[in-house]
């Protein structure tokens, strides 16, 4: 979404003006690169090998953004690769697997994530397809040194990338680059164009493949002069890595012929008269060529036209809908990079397939013009216009991934991701020809140029709703094969394919055992816990290190994220698996540390911990210990029971007993947390009293709506059901002011948190001593999110929410008259009338009705109703709304209260058997709650002994001044603490 | 943030000045501090090193002084006025910052992003 903002009116109209500049200075490029394509024809011809060949003067990096957005400004151009590359792992991951994980995640969101980051992808592509390009034709020589330059030129990008890789390229870096390249260009080109392709440079470099890209580069500028002197051609030496050099490359160590070809090949296409020496080089060279040029759309559209034309409108149509997304990005044109990938692909193919078709030398220069005056990509047009050049076809490009020649099958690999972005046709007809086996294959390869490719191709072809594919790389051993690749490589880049696939794969329901069956304790060793800053033993001199939020990172936890929702059996292995719980806490105090606290790895790790704490108190070994007394005996006895359920548990023996709840609670306070003797670790941390001031810490502070209802959502698991950690945990809240927070959170904005924080109060208010601050000082919250009658109040809040709160409402009322009397000052019962007599639905309805009917039932109240006007009929179950019911199929029970975790879990998960058992439960159904606890707490009606307790408690203004202001309200938080607090001074 | 007793402490630090606001009698600075040597360092939510025993800043109120000078919370008070705030008391600290003849306190803090933030500077290699 944040593109579509960039993309607003006022980018647009810059990056417009950017581009009719650009043309501007390309037209001019142009004609002066037709004039050293000229001169060094002419050079060539007479002096064919000698001269050309290493001296060649240039290089050039080519600029692939150049071609299509013409990007404006450096900001732009830079945010886009950025955010490209960011989205990439995000998307595809994201997408489907955040909503499937977090209920939360709404579909558009995803949607609009998965798109985002095929634009990622795609800019990955391109940055591959920059490179250095020797350039003669400008008729400046460069010395021979200019590869090494260009290989120190790298570096300084890559630097720079780094340090400001998210935002804006120094102008320092812009700088150094440029002068690197001078050394080898020659200050040819405007200082424009430079900047530009130095951004290129560094964005390329930093996000995507450095190696690749640069390493390409400056290996090629390296290697070549070494290699050269074998060459026939005298020329490649200049040429830079890429795309041409492949060729040369094919050419010197495959085929003999291909120098020759290759030679010809390049200055047919590319543009002979320019580049003649260098025979790869060309296809650089004009890509290059082009983004130096500033023609953005020439260079891409010699390379790309063929490539593109290739790739049936597949490049296109991303294009156009990248735009969309991101304005930069569009710039950026993917196709550039996709293209320069292409064409290296085609050159071997055509050179070894083909008898080298004459390139359209002139093209380069003419059709550049024209295009440029017309479309994008009109090199492309002009491409296509030469029958002579198809691009390989779909099976081709697949048996070309078997070809003996590796940069043949890493070309062919990238061509296929290329491809593969956002078509779903493609990729199922990439499955239906067996490539994936093939690509799976591939990530065996030793060649990191070749598994990289491979592992990309599989990204894309992963991503999307056709689990088809997905489950095809799983049939192939496609993931025991990406989790090998995993610990082997250190490659930065491979680990981000990796896990962004995994994440991918992780998406869909059946293969999340797979994952963790394979993966999970290598995702945990080689990722989670070296980037989370979490150390098995810790040093004591070492300080503790901060977790790093890395696109590896965020791949992975959000694959974990996804798994994590695979049931009692995922969530056993998840928390059973050494080291991940501790990580994840690890990173998340140290986010909160930070005040790092609203992205993504952010919201997949508390997403995480929250789907871990679901039923902790059942699924935990040796959970039974810890079971509550009271919660295994008759549900007749309530109010002895729920004292003994206070001190209760394996440390509750010391306890005092107090006569009333609000004094057990107390005294539990004070006395009860166990005592550990060592420190807990594994899953044990999950359900730590510990973890809700980590939890409450988000809940303060992270904007993040997602990690905002995960924490609440964990707290919500954390304290449900009966055991002893759940008391701990709903005390705790309290002690650490968390009530507060919470019922700040009620009015957020975002429905799903409102809802989470209202299941949370709910569970929270088993705890008697919660249940009566809560019924004093969040009942106007609760409240005011209900709608009024046909009117829905300003949120208009979804249904699931507002039957959230009714129970909640419903629970916090039942045996507190007290609370009921709060209720009915709160205006609630105008407002719950009309729900239960207008409302169109029947779950509103029906929950309506059970909170009436508890109101009514206590009598002190029905005066206080009855001069308010209300009487019996108000508070009976409307006729309708039994046949509302009964309509909605849902006539006995209301599950709507289920989080909404575990509704997602429920539905998601196979054989939810370990589920919640909602459907037992009575109207108010606890999702979490046993019923047996319920049962206890209708039968603990001690509402006197509320009051009392809480009289001292009420101080509204109190109250008000703290949410105001953001502090602890003391009001609803108790007094003692086990431990004093620390001292806070005001000063 | 950590330190190895006997060797000098390096810090990023960040330089501070805050124009006290007066509020009736009371000058106020509109922050809490926590921690001091005589406090459970334990307790305190933002050091690194839970062991340290240094003055944090634990709240800010909104748009008051502290605020509007860039104290942040969780920033560890290193100086207040020349004074060392390392190795004191909570009530001492409270005392250097609430002095009533003193309109304007600067204090040297330092937190974790001045830290990250120099070593990015540093280094052009941040491990990705």
């Amino acid at each position: 979404m944040e593109d579509y903002d960039v993309r607003s009116a006022a980018s647009i109209l810059a990056s417009v003006k950017e581009q009719e500049a650009r043309f501007e200075q390309l037209t001019r490029a142009l004609e002066e690169e037709r004039r050293n394509v000229n001169l060094q024809l002419e050079r060539a011809n007479l002096p064919p090998n000698p001269p050309t060949s290493q001296p060649l003067p240039w290089q050039q990096v080519v600029m692939q953004e150049q071609s299509p957005s013409n990007a404006t400004s450096l900001a732009m151009m830079q945010e886009p690769q950025e955010v490209v590359e960011e989205t990439v792992t995000i998307e595809e991951d994201p997408g489907t697997p955040t909503s499937h994980v977090s209920v939360v995640t709404s579909d558009d969101g995803t949607t609009r994530r998965t798109e985002t980051k095929v634009t990622k992808m795609v800019k990955t592509v391109t940055t591959r397809t920059v490179r250095q390009v020797p350039l003669g034709p400008d008729g400046l020589p460069l010395p021979e040194g200019t590869s090494p330059l260009g290989s120190y030129t790298d570096s300084i990008d890559r630097r720079y990338l780094k340090n400001g890789s998210d935002r804006f390229i120094t102008p320092q870096a812009t700088s150094t680059l440029t002068r690197s390249y001078n050394n080898s260009y020659n200050d040819s080109y405007g200082e424009t164009p430079e900047s530009q392709y130095i951004r290129h440079y560094g964005l390329h470099d930093g996000y995507t493949d450095l190696t690749d890209n640069y390493g390409s580069l400056s290996r090629g500028v390296n290697y070549r002069p070494p290699r050269y002197p074998y060459m026939p051609n005298s020329y490649r030496p200049e040429n830079s890595y890429t795309l041409p050099i492949r060729k040369d490359d094919y050419g010197h160590v495959a085929q003999p012929q291909v120098p020759m070809g290759s030679s010809t090949v390049d200055l047919n296409r590319s543009q002979p008269e320019r580049f003649q020496p260098e025979p790869y080089g060309l296809e650089d060279d004009r890509r290059s060529l082009g983004p130096e040029e500033e023609e953005p759309y020439e260079l891409e559209p010699d390379y790309s036209t063929a490539n593109r034309r290739t790739l049936p409108g597949a490049n296109r149509g991303r294009t156009h809908r990248e735009p969309l997304r991101d304005g930069p990005r569009v710039r950026g044109y993917p196709d550039d990079p996709i293209e320069a990938e292409l064409i290296d692909e085609r050159h071997p193919y055509i050179h070894g397939m083909y008898s080298a078709p004459l390139a359209q030398p002139e093209r380069g220069s003419m059709a550049s013009l024209d295009r440029m005056g017309g479309r994008r990509s009109p090199s492309i047009d002009s491409i296509r216009k030469d029958p002579r050049w198809r691009d390989p076809d779909l099976p081709e490009v697949i048996a070309m991934l078997g070809h003996p020649i590796d940069p043949v099958k890493s070309n062919a690999a990238a061509y296929l991701q290329h491809l593969c972005y956002e078509n779903d046709k493609i990729k199922k007809d990439v499955r239906q020809l067996k490539g994936i086996p093939v690509l799976v294959g591939l990530l065996d390869h030793p060649k990191s140029e070749v598994h990289r490719k491979a592992c990309g191709a599989l990204r894309n072809i992963s991503y999307g709703k056709d689990n088809d594919n997905k489950v095809a790389i799983k049939n192939c051993d496609g993931i025991p094969a990406l989790i090998r690749l995993l610990r082997k490589t250190n490659d930065m880049e491979v680990r981000e394919l990796i896990t962004g696939t995994l994440w991918n794969l992780s998406s869909y329901e059946p293969l999340k055992m797979v994952i963790i069956n394979h993966g999970l304790q290598t995702l945990t060793n080689e990722v989670i816990i070296p980037h989370s800053g979490w150390e098995h033993e810790p040093n004591e001199d070492s300080k503790p290190r901060d977790a790093e939020w890395t696109t590896v990172f965020k791949n992975t936890s959000g694959c974990l994220r996804n798994v994590s929702s695979d049931g009692a059996e995922a969530r056993r292995r998840l928390r059973e698996c050494e080291g991940l719980v501790d990580a994840l806490l690890h990173a998340l105090q140290s986010a909160v540390g930070k005040k790092d606290m609203d992205n993504k790895s952010v919201e997949n790790c508390v997403c995480i911990m929250r789907n871990l704490s679901y039923h902790v108190h059942k699924e935990v070994p040796g959970a039974e210990k810890y079971q509550d007394p009271s919660a295994l005996q008759a549900p007749g006895s309530a109010g002895p029971q729920r004292k003994k359920k206070d001190d209760a548990g394996c440390f509750g023996g010391k306890k005092a007993k107090g006569r009333k709840n609000g004094e057990n609670d107390k005294s539990y306070d004070t006395l009860d947390l166990p005592k550990r003797t060592e420190p807990s670790k594994g899953f044990e941390l999950l359900y730590q009293p510990e973890v809700v001031r980590l939890y409450l810490s988000l809940l303060t502070e992270s904007q993040n709506y997602n990690t905002l209802e995960a924490a609440a959502g964990a707290l919500q698991n954390l304290s449900a059901g009966q055991w002893t950690w759940s008391s701990y945990i709903r005390a705790t809240v309290r002690k650490e002011k968390g009530l507060p927070i919470l019922v700040e959170l009620l009015r957020s904005d975002s429905d799903k948190v409102v809802r989470a924080v209202a299941i949370a109060l709910r569970n929270l208010s088993i705890d008697r001593r919660n249940k009566d601050l809560i019924g004093s000082y969040a009942m106007r919250d609760l409240v005011s999110n209900l709608p009024s009658g046909q009117q829905r109040p300003a949120k208009n809040l979804e249904e699931d929410t507002v039957v959230a709160i009714l129970n909640t409402i419903h629970e916090i009322v039942t045996d507190s008259s007290e609370n009921a009397r709060s209720l009915i000052q709160a205006q609630a019962i105008e407002k719950l009338v009309a729900i239960n007599r207008t409302s169109q639905s029947a779950r509103e309805t029906k929950a309506a009705s059970h909170v009436l009917q508890t109101v009514w039932s206590y009598k002190e109240l029905r005066n206080a109703l009855a001069k308010d006007g209300w009487n019996k009929s108000h508070f009976q179950l409307t006729v309708t709304a039994t046949p509302k019911a009964t309509k909605n199929g849902k006539p006995g029970y209301d599950d709507t209260t289920l989080p909404l975790m575990e509704k997602n879990q429920g539905t998601r998960k196979c054989g939810s058997g370990d589920m919640i058992p909602m459907d037992e439960l009575g109207p108010d159904g606890y999702s979490t709650i046993d019923q047996r606890d319920k049962d206890c707490k209708y039968k603990t009606g001690d509402g006197s002994v509320d009051l009392t307790e809480r009289e001292p408690l009420k101080n509204d203004t109190n109250r008000k001044h703290y949410i105001r202001s953001n502090r602890p309200a003391v009001s609803l938080v108790d007094a003692c603490d086990v431990k004093p607090q620390p001292v806070d001074s005001w000063v | 943030m950590s330190f190895v007793p006997g060797q000098p402490v390096t810090a990023v630090v960040e330089r501070v000045e805050i124009q006290k606001l007066r509020q009736g009698e009371n000058l106020i600075l509109g922050f809490s501090i926590g921690g001091g040597i005589d406090q459970d360092p334990g307790q305190n939510p933002f050091s690194e090193d839970k062991s340290d025993k240094g003055i944090y800043v634990t709240r800010i109120s909104p748009k008051g002084p502290a605020d509007l000078a860039g104290l942040k919370m969780g920033d560890k008070i290193m100086q207040v006025n020349g004074w060392d705030m390392t190795m004191v008391t909570h009530d001492q600290a409270r005392k250097k910052l609430t002095k009533k003849r003193e309109d304007v306190v600067r204090l040297l803090v330092t937190r974790k992003s001045l830290e990250e933030a120099v070593k990015h500077s540093k280094c052009s290699y941040p491990k990705h």
